[in-house]
């Protein structure tokens, strides 16, 4: 009966995904049982164990590092290390007389330890706050250091972090990714340290072995701190076993004969052939990154509004979605549907190719002999980047050219790789570019579309949006952060420096034995939350 | 063959390497893309802590300068650091230099078991139904391509019958030597069968040309035996030229049997090059491809040797 259940969830999607799971989770006279392996395979060799230094998402990490907050599978901050999660409300945050700082405070649990015994304090998240910071660590993931100026430990059990500003996004970075052991990486240095091998953390997981190249074992935390609200101990799991096979063949291949029991990024090229591996079901879950057309301001035709709603209007997403194996989903916004900051009411440019005509004629576009418009002598063409060797981007970067062809609009590929890609991409080195951004379960969207914005190569400044951002950005009251998120999404969707397209679905392959697995859309991997996983046997 | 020669072919080797190096680290260079590509996505890596990568790796400097700093490097030993694990590249490449013998290894002996005889038999039957049968299977095997006769592999010994792993290098907590040799049969299978293919091709023709000779004639009129003929006065001779490919073919398996390891998840160097190669990790490819020039280069000096061993004519002074 649970397999139906599933199985049909896996055909409704996202949302109905997690309810079901919720539903399962509640049905009654299932008990979990203890033991077993959980084979999963990776399509990336891990390089380093350690979260803030990998450049990969953390996948097998996360069984092992827990930080103090943890998103959920609705991408909302829960508490882990923390007894909850800071608010103005419970007094975990408080601001400064002038507005402009903050202080939060964490309670911890008391009874955590690390993975050899020792007793997991507040000094510890002091530690990974200084190690991390320190410049001579080589991290990609430093966010959020620089925001706090000092940290106090009154006591084993309380962190006091005196931030220097105000930042609604502070759970998405530093202490979430996971705290690191004082007791053993003080005065290591962590660009070399064991700890990248073998890291000793808090979580339901140890690491037993990490061979390169090949799989990392974790076994069973025998003295986790958590239960299972039925009083049973966790985790549920003897063994998890990462292989990592970086040819999508053989992924599949050992998926079929019972080599491995999960995928959690089946390529989508080999998603049908899955879905046909009996004691296997595919689940489709929500991932946090969203496809999106972006316009450069410098030209003289695309800073003209009606462009860009016309260009709006000629695409349809539903090509776009089949150009990529039908698994993205379309979006109108920005902010991805799963967010609580999403706005349903954000308004929509339907493709309508007609529409884009009429406004196109109406603002006098005439098309010239080769059937392309112009305008005081501006011809609408444009110069269109994608990256260059992602088969996905490339399909859906000719069905637009198709579309613009429709309504008289001419653009030409001229895409890049690596560097070159990055330089156009932040330097405005385009006229049209299509690509995505993956982000954290909050991200800071002024960073995409504000005057300043770092990721803003779009020359695109629009003071009424920066003061939304302003907004949005500096406040910890949720019901103004939602109006001001729904203000931003106006205003992205009306002015338009970019037209949001679709957000892609991860395609994650499991056995049906698997019980209590909820996929997680966070850049915390679908692992971050394994101590109730269990195995029918 | 004095010690001489063998220092002068050593010390001629220092040059061209510096040459090599230099292309190579232009060519590596001039691929599109770089090592903190993988990065493109990701708002939240800032600009400062991709400087920071840069600086501590060289990335920041022009590309001559980097090469020096790399050279002088290379002089003193340092092979660098893996930008992608962070781990120094001469620790790794050892590290991977262990399952790439074995798999390279078993696969040159395999091949050598197959090869020789299948050659020399199909020559000395030339036009026989035989040979007839061993020129088909080579062109089969030569034009194969690996990873299709992989995959096929995989379907029938690990999908089908079960019998043998897909895919790995050894099962977690095992590591028996039984144990290994269900993980390395398929891999070692698929190396060598496109080497069986060419070797015994060549030592086919070099014996051919050979028993066309007056000598073996000669031979064979003083009565010797046809065994007799073709081992003691055949062989040897007919071994220069294959000697040549099976030297240079051996590098190869042994630096770059990509396409095998990345399909059978082998925790070898030519995996390691591929993770390299999509990360632009130039310190480690700088690292691996040099190293496979010096057994290039190591291996035509003992292919040169083992022709004077081979062929008493044949003399370096």
């Amino acid at each position: 009966m649970t397999f139906k259940l599933t199985r049909r969830a896996t055909l409704q999607g996202i949302l109905a995904t997690a309810t079901a799971f919720t539903t399962m989770r509640a049905l009654p006279g299932m008990a979990q049982e203890r033991g077993g392996t959980l084979r999963v395979g990776l399509t990336y060799e891990i390089d380093t164990m350690n979260t803030y230094s990998t450049g990969f998402l953390a996948d097998a990490q996360h069984a092992v590092v827990e930080g103090l907050l943890a998103p959920d599978q609705n991408a909302r901050y829960v508490p882990v290390l923390a007894k909850e999660v800071p608010t103005i409300e419970n007094g975990g945050i408080v601001l400064s007389e002038d507005g402009r700082r903050m202080t939060i405070t964490y309670k911890l649990h008391e009874n955590v330890t690390w993975h050899d015994g020792a007793p997991f304090t507040s000094a510890d998240v002091k530690f990974t706050w200084e190690a991390v910071k320190d410049p001579n660590f080589i991290a990609e993931s430093k966010q959020g250091t620089a925001d706090i100026d000092s940290i106090d430990t009154p006591d084993d059990y309380t962190v006091v972090c005196n931030y220097n500003t105000v930042t609604p996004t502070f759970a998405s970075t530093l202490f979430t990714f996971g705290i690191m052991p004082k007791h053993l990486l003080e005065g290591e240095d962590l660009n070399t340290s064991s700890y990248n091998e073998t890291p000793v953390g808090t979580g339901p997981f140890m690491v037993t072995e990490f061979a390169r190249g090949q799989y990392v074992v974790l076994d069973r935390n025998p003295n986790y701190w958590r239960t299972a609200e039925n009083g049973d101990e966790l985790p549920y799991l003897d063994r998890l076993i990462f292989r990592m096979i970086t040819d999508s063949n053989t992924l599949v291949t050992q998926l079929r004969s019972g080599e491995l029991d999960m995928v959690v990024q089946t390529p989508y090229s080999q998603a049908a052939q899955v879905a046909n591996i009996d004691g296997l079901e595919l689940i489709r879950g929500p991932l946090l990154s969203w496809q999106h057309l972006d316009f450069n301001f410098e030209n003289p035709t695309l800073s003209d509004r009606t462009v860009r709603h016309a260009i709006a209007h000629a695409i349809n997403r539903e090509t776009l979605i089949r150009a990529q194996g039908g698994y993205p989903e379309a979006i109108k916004s920005l902010v991805v549907p799963i967010f609580e900051l999403y706005d349903p009411e954000t308004p929509e440019f339907p493709y309508d190719p007609e529409r884009s005509n009429q406004l196109l004629d109406e603002a006098g576009y005439v098309r010239g002999s080769d059937g392309v418009r112009e305008k005081d002598g501006n011809r609408l063409s444009y110069n269109f980047v994608v990256q260059a060797g992602r088969a996905d981007d490339e399909n859906a970067q000719q069905v637009i050219i198709a579309q613009l062809r429709a309504i008289g609009i001419e653009a030409q590929a001229d895409n890049k790789t690596g560097v070159a890609y990055r330089e156009a991409r932040y330097n405005g080195g385009f006229d049209l570019i299509y690509g995505r951004w993956i982000t954290s379960a909050d991200p800071v969207y002024s960073n995409f579309y504000g005057t300043e914005g770092t990721n803003n190569g779009l020359n695109y400044s629009n003071p009424e949006l920066d003061e939304v951002f302003v907004r949005l950005e500096n406040t910890l009251d949720m019901d103004e952060r939602k109006a001001a998120a729904a203000e931003m999404q106006r205003i992205i969707a009306e002015d338009m420096p970019a037209i949001a397209l679709t957000t892609n679905t991860a395609v994650i392959a499991v056995t049906t034995r698997l019980q209590n697995f909820i996929p997680n859309p966070t850049n915390m991997t679908n692992f971050v939350d394994t101590k109730e996983w269990y195995l029918e046997s | 063959m004095s010690l001489g020669y063998i220092v002068r072919r050593l010390l001629g080797a220092i040059p061209l390497l510096l040459g090599i190096s230099v292309i190579l680290f232009t060519i590596i260079q001039l691929a599109p893309g770089g090592p903190l590509d993988m990065y493109a996505e990701n708002p939240s890596v800032s600009p400062e802590a991709l400087a920071q990568i840069a600086a501590r790796y060289g990335l920041d400097q022009p590309p001559p300068i980097q090469y020096f700093m790399w050279l002088s490097a290379m002089l003193t030993g340092d092979w660098g650091y893996s930008i992608r694990t962070g781990r120094p590249v001469l620790g790794e490449i050892v590290m991977r230099l262990g399952p790439t013998l074995q798999l390279g290894g078993l696969a040159m002996l395999i091949s050598l078991l197959i090869a020789v005889p299948l050659g020399i038999v199909s020559a000395a039957r030339r036009g026989s139904r035989l040979d007839s049968a061993v020129t088909v299977i080579s062109f089969a095997g030569i034009s194969t391509p690996v990873f299709w006769l992989a995959l096929l592999l995989q379907l029938l010994f690990s999908v089908q019958l079960g019998w043998l792993p897909s895919a790995g290098y050894q099962s977690i907590g095992d590591g028996s030597f039984l144990d290994r040799l269900r993980y390395i049969a398929m891999p070692a299978a698929v190396l060598s069968f496109a080497t069986i293919a060419s070797w015994s091709r060549f030592i086919r023709s070099g014996m051919v040309d050979v028993l066309n000779q007056d000598y073996i004639r000669t031979a064979y009129a003083k009565g010797r035996s046809e065994r007799g003929v073709v081992a003691f006065h055949a062989l040897r001779n007919a071994m220069i030229p294959a000697v040549t490919i099976i030297a240079v073919d051996f590098v190869t398996i042994i630096s770059g049997a990509v396409i095998t390891e990345t399909v059978f998840a082998w925790p070898g160097i030519g995996r390691l090059f591929m993770e390299s190669m999509n990360g632009r990790d130039y310190p480690m490819l700088m690292g691996l491809m040099m190293m496979g020039s010096v057994g290039i280069i190591l291996a035509n000096i003992i292919a040169d040797l083992a022709y004077a061993s081979l062929d008493p004519r044949i003399r370096y002074g």
